[in-house]
């Protein structure tokens, strides 16, 4: 027999209770990603309501807190999306502050390595812990640069762009010292 | 300029994207709190290592369970707080504390009428899920005595799924599953292995066809979940199927 809650009529006394314990992680969160106390009002009440939604099909067998990290992840990242769709004004700074080569763009090292893990391996190897973290989030799933400096708390005085920047350089490298290998076997 | 720069966003975010070893939010919750049995534990572990983007996820969610706000953000996070009680004491039906000490619900955007209070678990079933979870909190939860104008309490069970499973040939044309004794409808729903919603619907058979648009989203490798739940003429849940994995293969 399923754990699955039994619906019926009654209260929401333990549902209202268990939200509780979890507002200020929910809040915190939504407030770093929205930036605004309005905007991260809204964004947690559709993080609840969707939690309230698909209680029927939390089972029991994760943590309550991880299972409303995975509904608070994908509010924010929808959010964000629909907030500013690729357009990040910092990602214009963060250009400036790299030469202007085509071939030591970052999508060079993951045209020449044609295999997707191979790049991930390469990503791996040459960053740091908090730069494939900000790349990831970056380019992975869009996330503005202002909002990775909230939820990393990054406290740097340049925030997520110093380590995209620092992150861009080293792949360039990595890059260039790929190449040069390949002249040297060729 | 900005085409080199949505090729370059394109490129990086189709590298940068989860593979189908990358884990779920509730896989590296379950690998972060121990809770993921061997040998999974342990072949998720290697994976993680070598894994920017888990190790990014990982990072996030520990990030979560810790999340205490600074001192900047407190009395935003007080504020916000204030008024998501106001909308549960709003749309609970039973008396609250909360909606004395705060007065009237805030003419903000009422997401929360959207709550269906009268769908909750009955005295009983909640007696279950809570021990379950207070258990795995550190603490159990109050709970809500038992009404005696609460209707008779409907135990869950489970519906056996027939297909999609596994690994396919094609996309499938079709949910199917068998069908449930007392079950008046039943409302399926197609989700991302993160849980995230791609198409959800309701019926009275026991199958239902996927729609074209779905159908072109279910690309070779990608591993998708789906679960059917019935419900009785009331429209209370009363059966589920967990959740089911299937892809296509590569």
């Amino acid at each position: 027999m399923s754990n699955h809650l039994a619906a019926g009529g009654g209260a929401s006394i333990w549902l209202q209770e268990l939200f509780r314990r979890h507002y200020t992680k929910v809040v915190t969160w939504c407030l770093r990603v929205a930036g605004d106390r309005e905007e991260a009002y809204d964004l947690a009440q559709g993080v609840f309501v969707k939690a309230q939604r698909h209680l029927g099909a939390f089972r029991g067998d994760s943590n309550v807190s991880t299972w409303l990290y995975s509904i608070t992840r994908s509010e924010c990242l929808n959010y964000l999306r629909s907030r500013s769709p690729l357009n990040d004004p910092l990602d214009d700074d963060v250009a400036e502050a790299l030469p202007d080569d085509p071939e030591s763009r970052p999508e060079r090292v993951f045209e020449l390595h044609s295999s997707v893990q191979a790049a991930r391996a390469l990503l791996d190897r040459e960053l740091t812990d908090t730069e494939k973290r900000v790349f990831t989030l970056h380019y992975g799933d869009d996330v503005p640069l202002q909002t990775i400096t909230s939820l990393l708390r990054l406290e740097n005085p340049s925030g997520a762009k110093a380590y995209l920047v620092s992150a861009r350089r080293k792949l360039a490298r990595a890059l260039q010292r790929w190449r040069a290998s390949e002249k040297l076997t060729a | 300029m900005a085409e080199a720069r949505s090729r370059e966003r394109s490129l990086l975010r189709k590298a940068l994207s989860p593979s189908y070893a990358c884990a779920s939010p509730l896989e590296l919750g379950g690998l972060a709190d121990g809770s993921l049995a061997q040998p999974a534990a342990a072949r998720l572990r290697d994976h993680v290592s070598g894994c920017a983007r888990c190790q990014t996820e990982l990072t996030l969610l520990k990030d979560f369970e810790s999340a205490a706000p600074r001192p900047d953000e407190e009395r935003a996070v007080r504020w916000i707080s204030a008024r998501l009680e106001r909308r549960f004491s709003e749309a609970s039906a039973g008396p609250s504390p909360w909606r004395a000490r705060h007065g009237p619900a805030l003419p903000r955007r009422s997401v929360f009428t959207a709550l269906n209070v009268g769908g909750f678990a009955v005295a009983a079933a909640t007696l279950a899920a809570a021990v379950t979870i207070g258990l795995r909190e550190g603490r159990p939860p109050e709970l809500a005595q038992p009404s005696p104008a609460a209707p008779t309490v409907l135990r869950s069970a489970g519906i056996t799924t027939l297909s999609p499973a596994g690994d396919l040939d094609a996309a499938p044309n079709e949910l199917r599953w068998e069908p449930q004794t007392g079950a008046a409808s039943y409302s399926v729903q197609v989700m991302e292995v993160d849980h995230a919603e791609l198409w959800s619907a309701e019926t009275r058979d026991a199958s239902i066809a996927l729609p074209p648009a779905l159908r072109a989203r279910i690309v070779p490798g990608k591993p998708l979940l789906w679960e059917v739940v019935a419900k009785d003429a009331a429209g209370r849940a009363v059966a589920w199927s967990g959740k089911q994995r299937f892809r296509i293969r590569r």
